[in-house]
């Protein structure tokens, strides 16, 4: 699903997040990309759904090459992800349904599909009392979960998750997860970004890659993820 | 598709609303601007038929003397006849003259009460073919007719026709530099105006793009706005120039009765007002492309 093949990213301010970066992730893998505040987690998910472009390597995802010169059908690419972004990107002028329905509105899905779609993903996020509710109305937490659905509603083949879980308690966190656990058994590629090594240590069976220093390591447990911790501190 | 469409006016139309004011006044400027330029399209449109009827009429009137038989009037216009470019030659007495101005003056023709026709000269009404309009070949018949003694006087239109055509002509030119002014300043504005438009909308188009519609998806509605803008503008354009044009009649009309002899003031023809409606759809939707094209596209 996700090929990056020595993939360096520095930014104009001469900042280099990482260099000479190889990544894997084949289809309908579980990969948690960990690593501390600055370590290019969010540059990476941003490469990948399109947002920004590598200073050198390639970049290939679902068979479409990014990194390709002249490369502009960026929404073919991020019309089969879901995307979750720390700054929601929520609209303020509607409520939570209707941000929702408009996910599936813009990427082109019949309007009788809409509703039923909604109201599903909002049953199983916990917001289905909220549907009209407006975003304003709503706390940090509930727009993250917001977020999350609207990502998932389309039933993404990809989801990229930045910090999806940031904000919410840990109940709220394990009902998320348990959804990213569904929709990983439905055969769904996941890429999580996070620096909560709790989190990742709750999900044993998911690979980790560990960014630290501009390179990626693989973490083979989370005893490994535990010492990468301890070596960055 | 008819969903797709309906859809993107419905979103049009929101945006439209969302900025009723910057709206407002780009169709406010795209009408005057249309205004102005359709004004001198009437203008030199009317222009340019008043003359077409002149040319049609045009032709050399020779006076003669009074108390030429007419036997010697039969000699001259045999003459005339003859004459290299001459179409038609009419013989004009003063009792004709005399019928022709109480035509003209119509309810007025009281005026003419106690005049005798005598006192009108009569006269030789000279059409020349089209060909020969050019101030050379008339040079030829005048040239003729003033040799000739019974005639007391020539008079013709034609260096006043050729100064009125210079002036139809300039009438052209500055609609059309003015025009091109305006024209761009239509772009520009509605280009702005869209700005204006996508920067309010801005949060909505960056979801969007997070979710992946397809660039037409988010541009489409941003064209439409450029089309109804466009479309109202010129619209109003042409309400208003008709609004002008019944006031110039009713007003106007009269006072020039005696000078413009009954040749009516005329409305821009169908097509003309199908190009403007079509042009300040076309440059307000160019505006619009601009601006989508600027601000609208995936970035990276």
């Amino acid at each position: 699903m996700i090929q990056m093949f020595s993939v360096s990213k520095t930014y104009p301010n001469q900042i280099t997040v990482f260099s000479d970066l190889d990544l894997e992730v084949t289809t309908g893998e579980f990969v948690f990309i960990e690593g501390r505040s600055g370590s290019g987690k969010s540059t990476l998910i941003r490469i990948l759904f399109g947002a920004e472009k590598p200073t050198s390597g390639e970049v290939i995802v679902n068979r479409i090459r990014l990194t390709q010169p002249g490369f502009k059908k960026v929404y073919q690419l991020r019309k089969m992800m879901g995307i979750i972004s720390p700054d929601f990107k929520l609209l303020r002028d509607r409520n939570v349904g209707e941000n929702l329905a408009f996910a599936l509105e813009v990427t082109g899905h019949p309007l009788k599909e809409i509703k039923e779609k909604v109201s599903e993903i909002l049953g199983k996020i916990g917001l289905a009392e909220r549907e009209k509710d407006s975003i304003l109305s709503l706390s940090a937490g509930e727009q993250q979960r917001v977020t999350i659905a609207r990502a998932l509603v389309k039933d993404p083949s990809l989801i990229l998750a930045d910090e999806p879980t940031s904000i919410l308690d840990d109940e709220m966190t394990a009902r998320v997860m348990e959804i990213f656990t569904e929709f990983h058994q439905r055969g769904t590629t996941i890429v999580v970004a996070t620096q909560d090594n709790q989190l990742i240590q709750h999900h044993p069976h998911h690979r980790v890659i560990s960014l630290s220093g501009g390179k990626a390591g693989e973490a083979e447990s989370n005893e490994e993820v535990k010492s990468i911790e301890c070596s960055l501190s | 598709m008819l969903s797709f469409l309906g859809y993107a006016m419905r979103r049009a139309l929101r945006n439209m609303k969302g900025n009723l004011f910057p709206n407002l006044t780009t169709i406010a400027i795209i009408g005057i601007s249309l205004l102005i330029f359709s004004s001198f399209s009437l203008v030199a449109f009317n222009l340019t038929s008043l003359l077409r009827i002149w040319e049609e009429k045009f032709e050399v009137i020779a006076y003669l003397k009074r108390g030429v038989s007419l036997s010697e009037v039969e000699s001259i216009l045999a003459q005339i006849r003859k004459l290299d470019g001459v179409e038609t030659v009419n013989y004009i007495s003063p009792f004709d003259a005399m019928a022709f101005m109480e035509e003209r003056l119509g309810a007025q023709k009281k005026l003419l009460e106690g005049i005798q026709p005598a006192v009108l000269p009569p006269s030789i009404e000279i059409r020349l073919k089209k060909d020969y309009w050019g101030q050379t070949k008339i040079g030829e018949v005048i040239s003729y007719l003033k040799q000739v003694s019974q005639i007391e006087e020539i008079q013709y239109g034609q260096e006043w026709i050729e100064t009125f055509s210079v002036l139809v002509h300039l009438v052209r030119l500055t609609q059309w530099i003015l025009g091109g002014l305006l024209l761009a300043a239509i772009i520009f504005i509605v280009s702005n105006t869209l700005q204006l438009t996508i920067a309010s909308r801005k949060e909505e188009i960056e979801a969007m793009q997070m979710m992946g519609a397809h660039p037409a998806f988010i541009q489409i509605p941003f064209y439409m706005e450029g089309l109804i803008q466009g479309l109202l503008g010129a619209g109003m354009a042409i309400g208003l120039l008709f609004l002008l044009y019944q006031v110039i009649v009713a007003t106007i009309t009269p006072l020039l009765k005696g000078w413009i002899a009954g040749i009516p003031i005329l409305f821009l023809p169908w097509e003309t007002i199908t190009w403007v409606l079509l042009g300040g759809v076309i440059l307000s939707l160019f505006g619009s492309f601009v601006a989508s094209m600027r601000f609208l596209r995936y970035s990276r």
